[in-house]
């Protein structure tokens, strides 16, 4: 299907707000990581990283190698707030590698489930862009990694569900209405039927966080990486198209503006904000952006803070442990003083 | 990630359940998820069957299980953690692993990207499964230039195939 059809909902940013592909990828010539051997793991991360930085690509010396086991532990936290790495890459990080873009666009991770994950990300809704790159960088590595693959079940991974294309699309949604009008239930249920999941902001196992979700096809043999892509984007349309809906319907209702409203007054005033309590006043006030109530605001302000006052990446930006209470004052800090540029609440909502 | 049941040991199974509509997802430690009652999703497949002539034979077992000769694995090692072994384990427990790969899927084969590895056969039959479902495209568009000339190159990969 092509994108044309949703011309009038060309701008999806007010609920897309990223997108990620990711391919996992192994080499023929040693076993998974659950039956790898630190010494052939040690191999394993030497040859993946050589073939990326030793490239002939344009795009090689732009990578660099970290060495997982050498990040502090807020280091290597943040790199998942980040959406950099996947949480299970840094629970073990003993023989682990990664090998990271300059402006931090793909991470390649060694050893994680799979041997090779490479993972693109991008703002907004970029599924096209995001999967040509991430193709780009599998051939490159195909050129010079024999990566295991069988001609009936595709790209072998360790885990059974990854089997085929190995492909991975996800959409990063923020969806608070058909949170608000209860209907996330449902639609994660019927999701499952279409082949895709509906899960929290840190995928696998997680709880979604200010009603930010992430959207995911789950098969991944016997359907090509472009249908697969095409089946999400469809299925992502009519996902912003509901939620607009329920958008429109809910922004009339005075409890919610007041609640809107009340939380951009705390982000502005507040002086101490724990990061469950900040997520979701964000979230509302995001939803406000989105409703039209803060014609001013930049919705990539809000995106932005949403990673920044994660609790390891706080502390990174600032270089130094912090207690959580010194956290919760400098995270309503760097709210405060994000949301102090003039911001002019449009003139239909003074009217009423 | 640690077990969300006892919040100690590795959690190494994820479990989706649908409840009153409402998706709800928990990683548990494998001991949690044997006590809450959810298995390997690889089922209990095959190996049971072993153990019990194993302890019918007091011991004496009818035959070794079969290992992958790569990397070691048993099916049953595979069946206990989700895992598989190595890219040959998929060749040599091709027919044990199907049923589930079925499950998961619901397809068995694969289409999309092939690696430089896969075989000229595949190679063949996947650029003209592209190709065919570009000319639908360019027919549906009438830009007939394109169609012809896809044609011509479907044909001519149909005589090498």
């Amino acid at each position: 299907m092509s994108e044309n059809k949703y011309t009038a909902l060309k701008d999806v940013s007010d609920v897309v707000i990223s997108t990620r592909i990711r391919f996992a990828r192994n080499l023929r010539d040693y076993p998974f990581p659950c039956r790898l051997s630190d010494e052939n793991k040690r191999k394993v991360a030497s040859v993946v990283k050589s073939a990326v930085l030793d490239g002939h690509s344009a795009i090689s010396g732009r990578f660099q190698y970290i060495q997982m086991s050498e990040l502090t532990q807020e280091e290597a936290v943040s790199l998942v707030e980040r959406h950099l790495v996947s949480p299970e890459f840094i629970s073990d990080r003993q023989g682990r590698g990664l090998l990271l873009l300059d402006d931090e666009s793909v991470s390649i991770m060694i050893n994680e489930e799979d041997h090779v994950r490479i993972q693109v990300i991008n703002k907004g809704m970029s599924l096209e862009s995001t999967y040509d790159l991430a193709d780009k960088i599998d051939t490159l590595l195909d050129e010079q990694l024999d990566f295991a693959f069988n001609d009936k079940l595709g790209y072998l991974t360790q885990c059974p569900t990854n089997i085929g294309t190995g492909m991975r699309a996800s959409l990063m949604l923020h969806l608070p209405s058909l949170k608000e009008s209860g209907a996330m239930g449902k639609i994660s249920s019927s999701l499952s039927k279409l082949g895709l999941v509906i899960r929290g902001m840190y995928g696998e196992g997680t709880e979604p966080k200010g009603a930010i979700y992430q959207l995911s096809n789950q098969v991944t043999l016997g359907i090509s990486e472009q249908e697969a892509i095409n089946n999400l984007r469809d299925i992502a349309y009519q996902l912003v198209t509901q939620e607009r809906a329920a958008r429109e319907a809910l922004a009339k209702n005075i409890n919610i503006q007041d609640k809107v409203y009340r939380s951009y007054g705390i982000l502005q005033y507040a002086k101490l904000l724990n990061n469950e309590e900040c997520m979701q006043l964000l979230s509302n006030v995001r939803f406000g952006v989105e409703a039209g109530f803060f014609s001013e605001m930049d919705i990539q302000t809000i995106n932005r803070l949403l990673i920044e006052i994660q609790p390891a990446t706080l502390m990174k930006n600032i270089g130094k442990k912090l207690t959580p209470q010194e956290r919760d004052r400098i995270r309503a800090e760097l709210v405060r003083t994000a949301l102090m540029q003039p911001q002019v609440p449009s003139s239909h909502r003074l009217e009423e | 990630m640690l077990c969300q049941s006892c919040g100690k040991r590795q959690a190494t199974t994820h479990i989706k359940t649908i409840l009153n509509g409402e998706l709800k997802e928990y990683d548990l430690c494998p001991e949690c998820a044997e006590k809450m009652g959810y298995g390997s999703f690889f089922g209990n497949m095959g190996f049971d069957l072993d153990k019990l002539f194993g302890s019918f034979m007091g011991g004496f077992s009818a035959k070794p299980a079969k290992r992958c000769q790569c990397c070691g694995s048993s099916f049953e090692d595979i069946a206990k953690s989700g895992k598989v072994g190595c890219a040959n384990c998929y060749d040599t427990f091709y027919e044990e692993l199907l049923p589930s790969i079925q499950r998961i899927h619901g397809r068995t084969s694969h289409t999309g990207k092939l690696a430089h590895s896969a075989g000229t056969q595949v190679k063949i039959k996947n650029e003209l499964a592209k190709l065919k479902s570009e000319l639908e495209r360019a027919i549906k568009a009438q830009e007939f230039e394109k169609a012809a000339e896809l044609r011509d190159q479907i044909k001519e990969l149909e005589r090498n195939e």
